[in-house]
């Protein structure tokens, strides 16, 4: 893809910028910010000594997010194998009446195996994924018309009960975000601590895979909600009101 | 672009406060706020502690500012290397321009919106109507207040001052739907009516709650999922932002997240944050295939220049400053006469908008110094407010009264000769409006005001450094 | 110690009783209280208003007239504040005159403030009755972080108890100037004071700035309310010889 062109504007703007911060000249060094001055193996003993913390602080770090999870509305479901992970999902849908259910096309279903316990209950799972004989176009109307949605993640943060997604082939983000109920998916291997373990983390990432992120990727941390009419709290406007997170130990 | 109405603050304010729906919105919604916010920082456990936290916020806004020019250049780079366009734009009617040529050259018939303050300096809606395309906003105190073709009474909580009934009737009129106070209905039936626009809309049109330089990355923080459609659904991404919502690295993200949902809603975090970079790329399953960013001036360089002021371009918008001000939880926000108000649209709106209009708004204020208390970035707004002040004072906006009246009291202080002597005089004249010490009715410029709902202390008949001499100096005298 | 009494412009003129229970308490504590007789006004009201220039002539006054002396007392948190913390900031561009405001400044404190954190001491040895209530002034509050001490001196004062009130730290809705600028937002945002006030069932309103008082008793007045409103030094100066 051709890179976008420079917007004519852009030095004039920049000119007045600088003019009024008293300076003729652009900076031309990395500026002196704790963030940004940083060498690269620096950083990657960072994400080294972040990933061994992680690991040697699992267990805690899986029951600090279940509870802040729990005190954040989700339903937090442990499952002590695949095989379980993936009955619980069949329970949710067969609770919620399911008629549709929608997931990525995602790694982690080849071990959760959702598409066999879900068609027990007399449900097929319908992948949003271009590819399987569908175009991109019509992933938006089988999403909205889903009862469940069914994703795995790419981390879980324990200091705010997130889940974190990545966007990229075979992750739709319409999966979470129009079914009225969410289901995700989350191996104990993938919780990391705080918000800054997962942005040292990302940015290791970016620093090293030349400068390349998804060009989308978000956080949910609970079911959507609003207060918006006299500061009182609704839940369930937009996204799902209702969102399971089920922990399952790893292979 | 909304009318400037901020030469009406005076008399807007008094209409606020005879408003009783107005004043209860004030009231215990408002505490929900404040104690939020309280609980939140108080029992939501974070290894650093608040003012640590607030310091790191200051000085990171404080450096980003200071370089604004570096990290723009670095965020156009980067956004444009992912496959996003990136425009600067130098005032509304410019970002505005932008808009209707995204939207023409991509035959755009409808447009959704989530929530952006930059975008209600441009008037975008109005714009987007007159121009044959329809734009829905769909956060809902925003939808609410469009349908009710207002402005936002709050930063974050934009129809805090509609009742449910109000909502009821707008739904009713608007949406046909049947009349309830049930306030969780309310949301379904919009909920309803909006999920059918982010099916069909051509673009989506978002804010910024920041921009992350390095890695070219806009942030929003949500709860309702609005955002997440409205930067998802449609094939058109457009994010409008202020130049100054920039952060250098997306490790400085974290401490943001921790700082903004709790001094805005109490919250530890918000049910959704989004990190749009780009467009999709080639092998994503869906997303649009189109990302603009516009980055938008509009006045911010007056603040820029001003070495003073130049910290109120910090502001993360979370609204708090407003939350714990005595004068707008008396008047609201319509009474600021445009997009920003309490502490921070005193200082921003005059700012962006025109000091010898809005030179009432910097006056605004008891200068009680909560509003700093309370900004997670450490903004000293009552330090900006008496600069303000001084500016209006400097460019001769002062009303004639008050520079007599002040004129007077500067004659008064510059010798104790002076001072007695207009003392004597104030004396003597006061005999005519004053009784046992009390002053009912003051009728002076300036100052009358005062009685018309207290009484005033008459002038003493001695004052304390008579006293002084006479009986309490014992000889000493200095 | 030379310590020099700053009246401040509205004890000196409206409030003296204010001034003479102050020099009545110090003296009682054993300070040698002088009363610099060329003092006008600190300038806050012409700073606050943004009449910079004239603020600093009066300014500049007052640093001349209570250089001298080794501590200047203020019985007024807002006077203070603006000699402390202000006065470096109206200076900032001369930097003969910011020297010497700085030095006035760090050797100026406001009354309540001078008496626990100066002479150390906590009970003034004061007597008095009833129920008293206190409000938080602004600046005393969060410019110059002062709120244990004039609770301390209250509560140590015989024959009395403190009931906090309702936000005892919120704005009476005074703000000098803004008081007639918008006397109608300042009223609305007072009568939340003097309800808070009144669900105490305090029979006095005590505080330590002449400027909350005045707006305070000016509505409590105008109400016909029982609550008395003193100033602090009133209160700890009751039942000394």
């Amino acid at each position: 893809m051709a890179v976008p062109v420079e917007d004519p504007n852009k030095e004039a703007f920049l000119e007045r910028v600088r003019g009024a911060l008293g300076r003729s000249t652009p900076i031309m060094v990395t500026p002196d910010h704790p963030t940004l001055k940083t060498t690269l193996p620096r950083h990657e003993e960072k994400v080294r000594t972040t990933k061994a913390r992680t690991e040697a602080r699992r267990p805690q770090n899986v029951a600090r997010l279940e509870t802040i999870a729990t005190a954040a509305a989700w339903h937090v479901h442990r499952a002590a194998d695949a095989e379980v992970a993936a009955n619980i999902v069949a329970e949710i849908a067969a609770t919620i009446h399911a008629k549709a259910v929608v997931r990525t096309a995602e790694d982690i279903f080849k071990r959760v195996d959702i598409d066999s316990t879900l068609r027990k209950r007399g449900v097929s799972p319908t992948v949003l994924a271009s590819g399987r004989a569908r175009r991109k176009t019509d992933l938006k109307d089988i999403a909205f018309k889903a009862d469940l949605g069914v994703s795995g993640v790419e981390y879980a943060i324990a200091e705010t009960g997130s889940c974190a997604l990545f966007q990229r082939k075979g992750n739709a983000r319409i999966t979470t975000l129009a079914p009225p109920v969410l289901a995700l998916v989350v191996e104990e291997s993938q919780v990391l601590e705080t918000l800054d373990d997962f942005f040292a983390i990302v940015r290791f990432q970016f620093l090293t895979n030349r400068g390349r992120l998804p060009n989308y990727y978000n956080f949910i941390s609970g079911p959507s909600r609003t207060a918006d009419i006299e500061q009182t709290l609704t839940i369930g406007v937009h996204g799902p009101g209702e969102v399971h997170m089920i922990l399952v130990a790893d292979a | 672009m909304p009318e400037v109405k901020t030469s009406r603050f005076k008399s807007e304010s008094v209409k606020a406060l005879a408003n009783d729906n107005i004043q209860r919105a004030l009231g215990a919604p408002f505490a929900h706020f404040v104690d939020g916010r309280k609980s939140a920082i108080e029992t939501d456990y974070t290894e650093e502690s608040w003012d640590s936290m607030r310091d790191r916020a200051a000085a990171t806004k404080a450096h980003t500012i200071e370089r604004l020019d570096y990290y723009l250049d670095l965020v156009d780079k980067n956004v444009r290397r992912n496959g996003g366009h990136v425009h600067f734009a130098n005032d509304a009617a410019h970002a505005n321009q932008i808009v209707l040529d995204i939207a023409r050259q991509n035959e755009v018939k409808t447009v959704i919106k989530s929530k952006s303050m930059v975008s209600e300096e441009m008037g975008i809606n109005d714009v987007l109507e007159k121009n044959g395309i329809e734009p829905v906003e769909t956060d809902l105190g925003e939808y609410i207040i469009q349908l009710a073709k207002e402005t936002p009474f709050h930063l974050i909580a934009p129809a805090v001052h509609k009742t449910k009934g109000q909502v009821s009737d707008l739904f009713e009129k608007f949406l046909d739907s049947a009349p309830t106070d049930d306030i969780e209905k309310l949301c379904i039936i919009a909920r309803d009516v909006l999920r059918d626009n982010f099916t069909k809309a051509d673009m989506g049109i978002s804010g910024a709650n920041f921009i992350v330089a390095e890695t070219g990355t806009v942030v929003l923080v949500t709860n309702e999922g609005n955002g997440r459609m409205t930067t998802s659904a449609p094939r058109i991404h457009v994010a409008i932002s202020g130049m100054e919502k920039l952060l250098p690295s997306i490790e400085d993200v974290g401490l943001f997240l921790r700082l903004l949902p709790r001094s805005a809603t109490g919250q530890r975090i918000t049910s959704y944050n989004s990190f749009i970079s780009g467009p999709r790329a080639g092998t994503d399953e869906d997303g649009p295939e189109e990302f603009h960013l516009i980055l938008v001036d509009n006045g911010r360089l007056n603040l820029l220049k001003d070495e003073t002021l130049r910290e109120a371009l910090s502001c993360i918008r979370c609204g708090a400053c407003l939350n714990h001000c005595p004068v707008y939880r008396k008047v609201g926000g319509h009474a600021y006469g445009w997009v920003y108000p309490g502490p921070i649209g005193a200082i921003v709106s005059p700012m962006l908008t025109g000091l010898k209009e809005g030179k009432d708004l910097p006056y605004a204020s008891t200068l009680c110094g909560s509003c700093r208390d309370v900004c997670p970035v450490k903004i000293d707004l009552p330090k900006l407010l008496l600069d303000l002040r001084h500016k209006v004072v400097k460019s001769g906006a002062s009303t004639m009264p008050e520079r007599l009246g002040i004129g007077q009291w500067h004659n008064a202080m510059k010798t104790r000769k002076k001072l007695e002597g207009k003392v004597r005089l104030g004396r003597l004249l006061q005999g005519l409006i004053a009784r046992k010490g009390i002053i009912k009715r003051l009728p002076l410029p300036v100052v009358s005001g005062w009685t018309k709902s207290r009484d005033f202390p008459a002038l003493a008949p001695r004052s304390f450094a008579e006293i002084w001499r006479d009986e309490l100096s014992g000889g000493d005298r200095s | 110690m030379r310590v020099a009494l700053c009246a401040t412009c509205l004890v000196d003129q409206f409030f003296p009783e204010v001034g003479e229970a102050t020099v009545k308490v110090l003296r009682h504590l054993g300070v040698d209280v002088s009363f610099p007789e060329a003092q006008t006004c600190c300038g806050q009201i012409g700073f606050n208003g943004g009449y910079r220039k004239e603020a600093a002539d009066v300014a500049r006054h007052f640093v001349e007239t209570f250089e001298p002396y080794d501590h200047i007392v203020a019985p007024s948190g807002s006077c203070s504040a603006m000699i402390k913390v202000y006065y470096p900031e109206l200076f900032a561009d001369d930097p003969d005159m910011l020297q010497r405001a700085t030095a006035v400044g760090e050797k100026t404190h406001e009354f309540s403030d001078f008496i626990v954190n100066v002479l150390g001491v906590t009970d003034v040895g004061g007597v008095s009755t009833g129920l008293v209530t206190y409000h938080d002034a602004c600046h005393l509050l969060r410019e110059l972080g002062i709120s244990e001490e004039p609770r301390t001196l209250i509560q140590n004062t015989r024959g009395v108890e403190l009931q906090e009130m309702p936000k005892s730290d919120a704005c009476c809705g005074f703000g000098g100037l803004f008081s007639v600028k918008f006397p109608e937002i300042s009223t609305a945002i007072l009568n939340e004071k003097i309800g808070n006030i009144h669900e105490t069932g305090a029979s006095t309103l005590v505080a330590n700035d002449c400027g909350c008082l005045m707006h305070i008793r000016g509505a409590l007045q105008r109400q016909g309310s029982k609550v008395r409103p003193k100033h602090i030094a009133e209160l700890l100066a009751e039942g000394l010889d």
